[in-house]
C-alpha cells in the first residue's frame, strides 16, 4: 500500500488512466435497461471495454472472445450514487465539536478507504458516493467524491474536493452563535473575510509579487474555491428560514448551492428552482418516519423543478439501502425514471461528477448493476455488480 | 361526513371523543384477497366485523342483513400490523432516566401520550395518524435502552377513544439492555456500569434482591413494599417476561444465562448475533424481535456503534426461523438525534418485504408483523390474525402487501373505521 497519493495535492480529476481488467470485454445483453439518460431499453445490449462503456443499444453487436453475462427477465440500472454519507471514517473523526468554522479540515486525512463499510454499499450497488464531516459545525470541512470498490486509491477518488460542507443550525447552546440570527451573521461574516482575504492577496500579486507575501491562511484558502466556484457549498439545513438565509447568503456571494437533508425546502421551492438550486433530500430510508407532510416533499420539489438526490446519510441508514430512499420518494408521485434519476444521474451531476458516473452512456465509466426484478422493490435482489468495467459482485459466484 | 368526521375524532382524540359505543351495524369487507395469517390465503373472500370483533370470515359466508358493505375486489385484507418494539408516543426526554442505570419499577404507559401535540415535541395525532398509514394497529412500547433496566412495557392499541382504552396489556414485560447503550451512557457519567462486567453484576445483583424481598414478603406480608422490587419478583414469578436487548454474542450468551440463572422467561430483542445461538434458543422456546431489515441496528444511536453488531445478514430472519427460533420484525422507532421518536412503524411491512427476497415466504414475512408478535407479546388471543371472536383490527391495502408500491387504503381497529387514505 506504498502509493504516494497524499504526496500529490489530489488532482480535481483522477482521470483513470489505468485500463480496467485491460482486454476483458463484457457485454450484458438481454435485459431491460434503465439508462437514467432516455427511455428504458428493452431487451437491450451494452458492451463494457477498458472500464468504459463503449456501445449501448437494442443492435449491438457482441464482439468475439466477449464475456456474456445473460440479463434476460432482469433490470439494469447504472452504477448507484449516495450523494452524501459518513462512511470510511471512524464516528469521533466525523465532527469537530469544539470549532465552528473549519473549512480547512478535508474529510481525506480521515478516510480509510479499505473500511468494510464500502464493500457492503457496492455488493448494494453503490458505486459512488459522496463521503463527508458530519455536521457539528456550520462549516465542517471538504466532502470527497470516492468509488466504493477496488484497493487502488489512486482510480478510486474521483474528487478529494467534493464539496464544502455547510451546516445550519446551532451548535451548542452555551456559546456564540446560540441563536439562527447569530449562526447567519457568523457566516456572512466568515464569507466576507474570506473575501478580505483573497483581496489582499490579489493586490499582492498586482503589485508584482514583490516581498513577503501575505501569510496564507488554510481556512480561507478553502473557502475561497466555495467564492471562486472552484467548489460548492453542500449545506445541511431542515427548516425553512435556514433555507432562505442560505439563498439570500448565496445570492450575496455568488457560491454554487446544493441544500442536504432538506427537509422544509419543498415549503420554499419556487425560491430554489428558479436559482437553479439543487437538493439531496432527507434520508427516507424505513429507519426515518418523517410525517407524510415530509415525505411528500421530494414529490412537491421535483414537480416545481428543483433537481434533486436521495442520500442514506450512511451509516444512519444502511448505503446499500439507498435504491429505498428512491422507492419511497416514488409512492408520493415520481416517475419510476425520474426517481432512478434520484440515485444515479442527478447525484452524479450534484456531485460534478456526472461527466464520469450516473447514467449508462456510451464513453462513460463502466459501473452497473444487475436485479433480478425491478430496481425499486424491496424484495428485488442485486444479481450483479459492474464497477469499472469488472464484475465486483456476483450473487451466487462471491465477490471480487 | 359523519364517518369522516368521526374519524377524525377517533385519530385526533382529544379527551371529549365518541363514545367507543357498540356498534350494532356490522360491516362486510367482501371481494379482496384475504390473508387471514391463521390458514391459507382466501381470493375473493368475506370478513364480517361486528361489535368491535370479526364475525366471520372465509369463502362463503352470509352477510348480515343491513350491513355496510365494503368493496375490496383486487385488494388486499388482512389483520392489521404489529410493532413489538417502539418508543413512540413517548417524549425523547422520557424514554431514559439519565442518572439511574436500574428502573423496574417505572411504567413506559405513564410516559405514553399519542394524542400529544406535535409541536410540543411529543409525538401525538400526526404521528398517529403515520402508523395507521402504515397500516400499524397494534405495539409495544417501551423505553430505550441507556439504561440496564428501563422499566416495564406496554402493548398498545393506536387508535381508540381514550388513553386507558388503547391499552392490551400492561404490564407487557420488564425492558433491559445489555451492550454498549447502558455503559455508553454511564461512563458519560463517570459511574457504573461502565464495562459489560459491571452491566451483568448490577442486574445479577437486583435480581437476586428480588428474590430475597419476596421470600421477605411471602414470609412477613408487613414487609415494606418496594415497587421495583415488586415488579422484578413478578418477572421472576413469570407473570410477563423480561425483554433483553442484546445485539452482539457476548449480550446474548448473558442474557441466557441470566435467564437460566433466575429462570425467567427471556424474549430477546435486536438479536442480531442470534445465528450461533438458534439451536439454544429454539430449544429453550426464546423468541426474538429482530430490528428492520434494512437497518438492524436497533440502538437508540443516530450512528450506530457498530462494536455491538456483526456484519448485516438480510437472511437471519430466514435462518432463524428455519432452526425453529420463533422470529418477529419490529421498527424499534426511537427517538432521532434530537428528534421526537420516529414514526417508523409505518414502513415496517416495506421493510419486512426485504426478507421475503432472503428466504423467506412471503407468507412467514407477514406472520413476523403480524400472528408471531402477537403471540410473543401475549396479546393472541385478541390480535394477530382474522379470526372470529378476535378484535376486529382490519387493514385493507390496494395491492400485493410486500410492494413498495402498496398503500393501506382503509384500517379498523376494535370495528371502528379510524383511518383512510387520502388520496
Amino acid at each position: 500500500m506504498t502509493r504516494g497519493w497524499w504526496l500529490t495535492l489530489g488532482p480535481l480529476l483522477a482521470a483513470g488512466p489505468v485500463a480496467a481488467q485491460a482486454g476483458e470485454t463484457i457485454v450484458v445483453r438481454g435485459g431491460t435497461i434503465h439508462t437514467a439518460a432516455g427511455a428504458p431499453i428493452i431487451n437491450g445490449t451494452i458492451v463494457l471495454r477498458g472500464g468504459k462503456i463503449v456501445a449501448l443499444g437494442t443492435s449491438v453487436a457482441v464482439p468475439a472472445g466477449a464475456r456474456v453475462i445473460d440479463a434476460t427477465g432482469k433490470h439494469v440500472v447504472p452504477g448507484m450514487i449516495d450523494n452524501h454519507s459518513h462512511i470510511g471514517a471512524v464516528p469521533t473523526d466525523l465532527n469537530d465539536f469544539p470549532k465552528l468554522i473549519g473549512p480547512d479540515h478535508r474529510f481525506v486525512d480521515a478516510l480509510n478507504w479499505l473500511d468494510p463499510d464500502f464493500k457492503d454499499a457496492a455488493e448494494g450497488g453503490v458505486t459512488t458516493i459522496v463521503t463527508g464531516p458530519g455536521s457539528g459545525e456550520n462549516v465542517s470541512g471538504m466532502a470527497v467524491v470516492i468509488k466504493t470498490f477496488g484497493d487502488d486509491y489512486q482510480r478510486r477518488m474521483l474528487l478529494e474536493k467534493g464539496g464544502m460542507k455547510f451546516a445550519m443550525g446551532v451548535k451548542g447552546r452555551d456559546r456564540y452563535p446560540a441563536t439562527t440570527m447569530g449562526v447567519a451573521a457568523n457566516l456572512r461574516q466568515y464569507l466576507i473575510k474570506t473575501q478580505e482575504y483573497v483581496a489582499a492577496r490579489k493586490k499582492w500579486e498586482d503589485d508584482g509579487s514583490k516581498g513577503t507575501p501575505p501569510a496564507r491562511d488554510l481556512a480561507y484558502e478553502a473557502m475561497a474555491g466555495v467564492l471562486d466556484k472552484s467548489t460548492y457549498v453542500r449545506a445541511h439545513v431542515h427548516a425553512a428560514t435556514d433555507v432562505m438565509t442560505l439563498v439570500r447568503l448565496k445570492d450575496e456571494f455568488g457560491f454554487d448551492l446544493t441544500l442536504h437533508h432538506s427537509t422544509e425546502a419543498y415549503k420554499v421551492a419556487p425560491e430554489l428552482a428558479r436559482r437553479n438550486i439543487s437538493a439531496v433530500v432527507l434520508p427516507l430510508g424505513p429507519r426515518i418516519g418523517l410525517t407524510e407532510d415530509a415525505m411528500k416533499g421530494p414529490y412537491l420539489l421535483w414537480k416545481a423543478g428543483v433537481k434533486i438526490a436521495m442520500h442514506t446519510d450512511a451509516p444512519v441508514i444502511n448505503q446499500k439501502w439507498l435504491r429505498l430512499c428512491a422507492a419511497l420518494a416514488m409512492r408520493y408521485g415520481i416517475p419510476e425514471e425520474e426517481a432512478l434519476k434520484m440515485v444515479t444521474r442527478n447525484a452524479a451531476e450534484i456531485a460534478r461528477v456526472g461527466d464520469r458516473v450516473g447514467s449508462l452512456e456510451v464513453g462513460k465509466d463502466a459501473d452497473l448493476v444487475i436485479f433480478d426484478g425491478e430496481w425499486y422493490e424491496p424484495r428485488s435482489r442485486v444479481d450483479t455488480v459492474i464497477g469499472d468495467g469488472a464484475v465486483i459482485f456476483q450473487r451466487d459466484g462471491g465477490t471480487r | 361526513m359523519t364517518r369522516a368526521l368521526l374519524t377524525a375524532l377517533l385519530v385526533v382524540g382529544s379527551g371529549t371523543l365518541a363514545p367507543a359505543a357498540a356498534q350494532s351495524r356490522a360491516v362486510v369487507i367482501r371481494g379482496g384477497t384475504v390473508l387471514t395469517m391463521s390458514g391459507a390465503a382466501i381470493p375473493n373472500g368475506t370478513v364480517v366485523i361486528q361489535n368491535g370483533k370479526i364475525a366471520a370470515v372465509g369463502a362463503n359466508v352470509r352477510i348480515p342483513a343491513g350491513a355496510e358493505i365494503v368493496e375490496a375486489r383486487g385488494k388486499y385484507v388482512m389483520p392489521g400490523i404489529i410493532d413489538a418494539m417502539s418508543n413512540i408516543g413517548i417524549s425523547a426526554s422520557d424514554q431514559d432516566e439519565p442518572g439511574e442505570p436500574l428502573n423496574p419499577g417505572h411504567r413506559t404507559f405513564e410516559a405514553y401520550n399519542p394524542f400529544g401535540d406535535f409541536g410540543s415535541g411529543v409525538p401525538g395525532a400526526l404521528r398517529q395518524r403515520d402508523l395507521l398509514s402504515g397500516g400499524i394497529t397494534t405495539m409495544y412500547i417501551g423505553p430505550a435502552d441507556a439504561t440496564l433496566i428501563g422499566g416495564q412495557g406496554a402493548v398498545v392499541k393506536t387508535a381508540g377513544a381514550t388513553l386507558d382504552s388503547l391499552v392490551l396489556r400492561e404490564p407487557a414485560a420488564m425492558d433491559m439492555t445489555l451492550g454498549s447503550p447502558p455503559k455508553t451512557a454511564a461512563r458519560a457519567r463517570n459511574r457504573d456500569p461502565a464495562t459489560r462486567m459491571a452491566e451483568v453484576a448490577m442486574l445479577r445483583q437486583r435480581l437476586v434482591k428480588a428474590q430475597e424481598y419476596q421470600r421477605t414478603r411471602d414470609a412477613n406480608p408487613a414487609t415494606a413494599r418496594d415497587l421495583g422490587l415488586e415488579a422484578l419478583a413478578r418477572l421472576l414469578k413469570r407473570e410477563f417476561p423480561a425483554r433483553i436487548q442484546a445485539n452482539h454474542p457476548v449480550d446474548i450468551r448473558s442474557a441466557l444465562r441470566l435467564a437460566s440463572e433466575f429462570e425467567f422467561d427471556l424474549v430477546l430483542d435486536g438479536a442480531q448475533g442470534a445465528f450461533e445461538f438458534r439451536e439454544e434458543l429454539a430449544a429453550r422456546h426464546v423468541p426474538v424481535i429482530l430490528g428492520q431489515v434494512s437497518h438492524p441496528y436497533v440502538s437508540n444511536e443516530e450512528i450506530p456503534n457498530k462494536d455491538d453488531y456483526l456484519p448485516v445478514d438480510e437472511g437471519l430472519a430466514a435462518k432463524l426461523s428455519a432452526a425453529g427460533v420463533t422470529t418477529a420484525f419490529a421498527t424499534f422507532s426511537r427517538s432521532f438525534g434530537s428528534l421526537a421518536p420516529s414514526g417508523a412503524g409505518k414502513w415496517l411491512l416495506i421493510d419486512a418485504g426485504i426478507a421475503a427476497s432472503y428466504g423467506m415466504s412471503e407468507a412467514d414475512v407477514l406472520r413476523a408483523v403480524t400472528l408471531v408478535p402477537a403471540r410473543i407479546l401475549g396479546v393472541a388471543d385478541r390480535v394477530g390474525t382474522l379470526e372470529v371472536g378476535k378484535d376486529a383490527d382490519v387493514i385493507i391495502l390496494d395491492g400485493p402487501p410486500l410492494s413498495v408500491k402498496t398503500w393501506v387504503e382503509t384500517v379498523y381497529v376494535n370495528g371502528q373505521r379510524v383511518f383512510d387514505r387520502e388520496k
